[in-house]
Parts: C-alpha cells; structure tokens; sequence
C-alpha cells in the first residue's frame, strides 16, 4: 500500500511538473514574441545609425528633412552608435554580416567604407538613381567622393560631411605674447613647424600657460589615419611613397615609413614632447605638449584646451564649434591650417609636403538589406539638397560636401563656424583621404603602436619606423598573395600585376 | 457518443502520462534534461563546431564571399608559428614581446586576477561568516563593486588613470610605481586592468566561498573546541577541507571568465595596449580577416578546455563528485 500511495502521488507530481512547464514555455514565448515585437519601428519611419549629435537633434534634422522634400509622412529615427568610429564599424559589421534588416541608413565613416564596398556589403546608388550618382560625382570635393566610390565608378553612400584636421589657437594668449595672427593671415598663411613651435613656446611662457601644444596621440586609428600622416606628409613624407600609391596596388607600392622625411616627423613629435632628448629635431622648439598627449583621443585632448590650459590644439571641425561658441573663447578663437616642415617643391614624395590634412568625414549609407528602401532613398536624396547641407552646417557644424557652399554668403553668416570657412575650404583643398585598402586595419594598427612608442621614447624614431617598414612589408605581401588566389579564382586568371590593382578599391 | 470520444481521449492523452510514470528516476532525470541539452547543443556545440570549420579556410578580403578556399590546418601551424602576427594586431605568442603578445597576457592575467580575487575573496568570506554588528551592510559594501556593469567599472578605472582627470596619476607617478602615461604603457595598463578586474570579481568570489562557509556543520567547530584545537588549526583541519570544493569551483568559474577577457580591456584600456585572446579574435573579425579569427578562437577555446580539465582531473578527489 505504501509504495502504490508513493507512486502515484508521484506520478502526480510528474504529470503536474509537466503540465506547468508547458504552461511556462507557452508564457515565456508569448511574452518574448512581445518584447521583440514591441522593439520594431513604425512602418514609415527609417531608421540611421549615427551618433550622439544626429540623435539629439533628430527632431529639427528631420523637420529640415521635410522642408527641403522628403515625404512628410516618413519620419527619421537616430541610433546614437558609440562614440568611438573603430567600435561602431566592428558594430555594423555584425549587423551588415548578420543580414539585418535595420537600421535602413549607416552614417560611415569615411576611413573604413571601402572595406564594406568590398565585401558588397552597401547598395551602389550609382546603379539605382544614376543622375544623383553623377550630381555628387560633379559636385563635391572630389577625394572626399573617392572614398566612398568603387574603381568602376559606382557609388556606395551619399557623402555627408567631409573633416578635415585644423590647429585652433588662443588668439588671446598670442596677440598677448607680442604675435599678430591677423597682419600675418595666419588663417590662410601656414607657418612652419619652425615658427609655429617657437610661438607656442614663447606664448606659454608669457602667458604662463601651462602647454603649448596638444594633440592625439593615442594608440589608436586617429593616429595613424591623421595626425601622425598629417606630420609626416607635412615634412614631405609619406607610407607608401607618392600619393598615387594611396589606394595601393597592395604589395606592389613602397613602404616608405622608414624614409628621412617620417623619421624626421616622428623626432619633431618626440622633441615637442620631450624637449632635448637625444634625437631631437633641432630646427624645432621642444617641451610644448605634455606626455599625456600620447594617452589622448579627441575630447581628452580638447579639453585642457577647452580649460584654457593649451595655446594650440589639433582638432576637427567640431572643437572649432565648440571652443569658438560665444560662451567659451569666442572671437579668441583662431583657426588656422596645419603648419608644414618643407614646402610641396622640397618634398621627398609627390603630392605631399606643404599643410597637410587628414581628410575625414561621414557618408550615409544603405544597408542592402532594409525592406525600406525606397523610402530610405529619399532620406538620402533629401540630404544632398543644398539647403540641408547649410543647416547642418549651421546646426552641426558639418562642413557642406559641396565646394561652391564654401562661396556662399550664407555660410559665412553662420555664427562661430562662419568665422573659420576661408581656413575650412584650405583644410579641405589641402587634404589627403587615409590610405584605406584591405590590408589597413592591420597596418593601421601597427603605425599607431609604432608611432605612439616612438613618441614615448621607447626606442627611437628611426628603430621604431624600421621595425613598422616590415611590419607594414608583411602585411602587404600577406595581403597581396591572398588577393592574386581570389582573383585568379573569380575571374578566370589575370596575372598578379592585374589582380594587385583589385585592391584599390576606393581608388 | 460523446461520452465515449471523452473517453476515448481522456485514454490517449494518458498514455504518454503512462509512459512517463513507467520511466526510472534516471530515465526521467535524462528526460527532463533532454530539452535543455538539445538547447545547450545548438548554442554551444554547433557554434564550437562551425568555428573550427571556418578555422579550416583561407581568409577572403574581397567579394560577398566571407571565408577562402579549404587550406586545413594551414591557420593553426601560420598562428603558432608566428607567421599570422603580420594580420593580427598583436602577436599570438612571441618570446621578446610577453606584455604584448594575446598569449602570455592572457595568461598572466587570468594567474594574477584569479589568485588575488581567491585570496581576497577568501579573505572577504571569513570576515563575512562572523556574527558582528552591521554584518548586513558590510555584506552590502563587499557585494557592490560586483553589480557595477562593466562598462561603468571600465569608466571609472580609465577616467582614475587619465591624466589631467584622474587623481591618482601623479601620487602614483610621485611615488614611482606608474609612469605619467599609464595607459599609454602595456605593462602598466595590464596592472590597471588586473586591480579593475580584482576590485569587481573578489565580491563575486566571496559570495560562493561564503556559501561554503555556511554549509559547514558548526557542531564540528564545538568537538574541536572540546578537543582544545587552537584557531589555525580549526581552520587548517575543519574550514579549509570542507570549504575547498566550494574555492575550486569559484577559481573554475573565474579562470575561464578570465582567458575570455575582453570588456574589461576595451574599457579600461585598449586591445593595441594589453591585447588579450579575445582581443584578437575581436580585432580579427573586424578586420574581415574570419578564418584568423575564427582560428584563435577556437584555439582560445581549447586553451580554455584544457585548463578547465586539469582542474577536473586534478581536483576531482578533493572535490568528491559533488560539485563540478
């Protein structure tokens, strides 16, 4: 009796406890089909993944939007992104790779589309609504373009704002110290690392401010893509020789990091930071930015400028927005384009040499996937209007893709940005887009890790570009024999001479 | 008529109900798992699976294809012979560069962290066991750092470091133990991102050894009493022993959350800085290089099998059955 008793309470219990799991998995799933159907957008509003600015200023974007032609009945709705561009290209490359279907619009950066152009990854525009292709095409500064274009001219995104690198300057603290940035139309009259260092040295010691000269130095993309190109290319110097060599052929193009006029870049970094060290350069005046500079980004770095501690700052467009605001330094802002070490005739490879900008930017972007669109088009379209590009010019400070802005009235009235737009359009005329082939993530990263030791003192500058040159040479020669396979596979076998100019890409 | 369906089904429904009463205590025990392992198998062992299948391919830099043609084991000889350091952003294992090579970084993390976070959490454990006045608080003070979400953990240990920011980077430069660029020095951020590590899991350990700590029989500690044992020899002969099961499990859990370390890294500093395993698959994957990083991941993942099944078969006597 006892053991039948037990048995069948258990069996009860067993019945029970099966009875109850399906009834829990039955509530899970209908609650879990819930949540995820709670999270999907309505079915006219178009999703961008961008950042912070575009998020919190949707509203007023979208209302432009709207005024310059888009439908009034789609509506625009901003995914903030991280802040760091290299996190959210790893981010969308889960999302383009996972097949998502949202967001409908990227905001990409213009350092790292190509690799997404490559991979098929973006919609060609040029293939769906070829005049808006050719209009951009023709319109807008033609490097900035570039990288977003594949070689047989199709087009992967609207380009959106183009950045440029820029020194900002208390023009306070130098009219102060005896300078006269404005009878010397420093603004578009670039000095040499020469002049510009013996300024700042004198301005810090007469102003008694604290440094003279901060930047990013950071082990990260913004190095190698900017600041670091931007002194060597200033000094003549360059990665991978002439300027043609930008885009590649990978493998086949010199790598040139281990030349005088970059070792000579990388001594003028080291003596900025150090002072008399034993590699000085001479023809400048040292100890003028802090050690921190090589543990700075670019907020960290612009806010001790920002705080009134620094005479000069490297930037982009936005620190000239945000330093240049009537309740920071206003008109005691100066701007002006970034100094050179030789002249475009004296330089070592051609096409650089002179002020030198790292070209960057934004493009947007179409993801292949997005059951909207038609509807994305259209946000797409609308924001090639003129009139758009003013506004966010006005709102963002986004310098206008489009050369013959920088002529209009218009936005020259702009406040604070209005200021800057004759040294913005030489940033702009005087860039050079980052080197962006398969093979540069990988040497991004080691030009960065290279450079910011060799600023830190951790070898020296002609050690440190020597073991980078065969970093770079093995990357190079990795990545070229893994493009002649798979293009002598895909496409019936041209020679490798052929298949190296694949890698332009962008070019 | 309708009587007679009802009966009919109420006798078909119960037939799995019979089949189901018919099953040993084991049999049912397989049975209730079998969903959670059919789970279990598609999220763990397919994934493992495909992973060592792409590890099998060349990688593809161009055209909607991911990965390159079959090359075997091409990867694996390429990435443990140093050939692959060229597509990676840190080498896999060189000897000139332990700091700054995924392997021994990986390893010297996860030996420092996980000894400091058991020694403290042992420490936080026993203190924690004690009848004391405002014991819930100071349980509440050990615990917090554990709730604290990565991100925010990896804000305040980056911002304490930053110069112009922190206030720690000068007394500690004063006093010589960082330079005045820590983050900017893989040996020192690797200290910086062992002391984050620490000051969040040691509560996490704590917590598990504590549960140990509990489920001792107290009647031992009286008999030890009786037997006139001195303190260390209490904890040597009773607490030790019966807690240890519970420490291994706790060490377990922890080595293998520190070899897949990545968050912390990312936060704190950066993987061009301290570069860890997971770093490089990371970096890899965004680099559209998938074989290579579908190659270190696997091999992360059977770094992390082995070390899991030396503290199985090594421990497993000391352990009993009971836990792992």
């Amino acid at each position: 009796m006892i053991p039948s008793d037990g048995d069948r309470s258990r069996a009860v219990d067993r019945r029970r406890f099966v009875k109850a799991l399906g009834a829990t998995g039955l509530a899970a799933s209908g609650s879990l089909a819930g949540c995820l159907s709670r999270g999907s957008a309505g079915p006219q509003t178009i999703e961008i993944a961008a950042n912070t600015d575009v998020k919190e200023n949707v509203g007023e974007i979208q209302a432009k939007l709207h005024e310059v032609g888009l439908s009034e009945d789609i509506e625009l709705s901003a995914i903030a992104g991280v802040q760091s561009s290299g996190s959210r290209k790893q981010q969308y490359n889960r999302w383009l790779s996972g097949n998502l279907e949202r967001p409908a619009l990227f905001m990409m950066d213009s350092g790292w589309a190509i690799p997404f152009i490559l991979r098929d990854q973006l919609v060609d525009i040029a293939e769906i609504r070829p005049e808006l292709a050719t209009t951009i095409q023709e319109e807008y500064f033609e490097p900035f373009v570039r990288s977003i274009e594949d070689r047989t001219g199709g087009l992967y995104g609207v380009p959106l704002f183009p950045t440029t690198g820029a020194m900002l300057y208390r023009k306070d603290l130098v009219k102060q110290a005896g300078f006269s940035p404005e009878r010397n139309n420093w603004a578009t009259e670039p000095l040499s690392w020469q002049r510009f260092s013996e300024v700042t040295k004198e301005t810090m010691q007469a102003t008694d401010t604290r440094w003279g000269f901060s930047f990013q130095a950071n082990s990260y993309e913004g190095l190698s893509c900017c600041d670091f190109k931007e002194f060597t290319g200033s000094w003549g110097g360059s990665y991978f020789g002439a300027k043609e060599n930008l885009f590649g052929p990978v493998g086949e193009r010199p790598v040139t990091v281990d030349s005088q006029p970059v070792v000579d870049a990388t001594r003028m970094v080291r003596t900025f930071i150090e002072g008399d060290t034993e590699n000085a350069l001479e023809s400048v005046a040292g100890d003028i930015s802090p050690r921190a500079v090589l543990q700075w980004q670019e907020e960290t770095s612009r806010r001790p400028f920002s705080n009134g501690s620094v005479v000069m700052h490297r930037n982009w467009p936005y620190a000239i927005a945000i330093a240049g605001a009537e309740d920071a330094f206003g008109r005691d802002l100066g701007v002006m384009p970034m100094p050179y070490g030789v002249t475009e005739d004296e330089a070592k490879y051609e096409g650089y040499g002179g002020t030198t900008s790292s070209l960057g930017g934004w493009h947007v972007a179409l993801n292949p996937n997005s059951p909207k669109r038609e509807m994305a088009f259209e946000v797409m379209e609308a924001m090639t209007q003129p009139a758009m590009q003013l506004f966010l010019f006005e709102l963002l400070g986004w310098l206008p893709p489009r050369p013959a802005l920088f002529e209009t009235e218009r936005m020259r009235q702009v406040p604070v940005m209005g200021r800057y737009v004759e040294t913005l359009r030489m940033t702009v005329e005087n860039s050079t887009p980052r080197p962006v082939t398969v093979a540069w993530p990988q040497e991004s990263t080691k030009i960065a890790q290279q450079a910011n030791a060799a600023f830190s003192g951790d070898g020296t500058p002609s050690q440190r570009m020597q073991t980078l040159k065969e970093q770079l040479q093995a990357i190079e020669e990795a990545s070229e024999r893994k493009d002649a396979a798979e293009t002598r596979g895909g496409t019936g076998g041209p020679s490798p001479s052929e298949t190296g100019t694949a890698t332009s890409g962008g070019g | 008529m309708a009587t007679e369906t009802g009966r009919d089904r109420s006798l078909s429904l119960s037939s799995p109900g019979r089949w189901i009463e018919g099953l040993s205590d084991t049999q049912f025990a397989y049975l209730l798992l079998t969903p959670c392992l059919i789970l279990f198998g598609v999220i763990a062992f397919w994934p493992l699976v495909r992973t060592f299948q792409m590890s099998l391919q060349a990688d593809l830099l161009y055209g909607a294809e991911r990965l390159g043609p079959f090359v075997g084991f091409e990867n694996y000889v390429e990435l443990l012979t140093g050939e692959r350091n060229a597509a990676l952003p840190r080498p896999f294992f060189d000897p000139s560069q332990i700091f700054t090579s995924a392997l021994t970084v990986t390893i010297i993390f996860t030996v420092v962290s996980v000894f400091f976070e058991t020694v403290l959490g042992f420490g936080q454990a026993l203190i924690l066991n004690q009848e004391f006045r405002g014991r819930r608080w100071a349980r509440v003070a050990i615990i917090l750092p554990w709730a604290v979400p990565i991100v925010i953990q990896g804000m305040i240990f980056f911002l304490l470091f930053q110069p112009t920011i922190g206030f720690l980077v000068e007394p500690l430069q004063q006093l010589g133990v960082f330079s005045s660029t820590p983050q900017a020095n893989s040996v020192e951020s690797l200290v910086i991102v062992i002391v984050a590590d620490v000051w969040k899991t040691s509560a996490f350990m704590a917590l598990i050894i504590l549960a140990g700590l509990q489920s001792i029989d107290r009647s031992l500690y009286d008999v030890a009493d009786v037997a006139g044992a001195s303190k260390f020899e209490r904890f040597r002969t009773i607490t030790l022993p019966l807690v240890l099961p519970s420490v291994l499990v706790a060490m377990l859990f922890r080595t293998i959350g520190a070899m897949r370390v990545f968050g912390l890294i990312e936060t704190v500093s950066s993987c061009s800085t301290v570069p860890s395993l997971s770093c490089l698959v990371v970096q890899a994957f965004s680099s559209s290089r998938y074989a290579s990083a579908a190659t270190v991941a696997f091999v992360t993942a059977a770094i992390i099998g082995l070390v899991v099944s030396v503290y199985i078969v090594k421990f497993a006597d000391v352990e009993g059955g009971g836990g792992f």
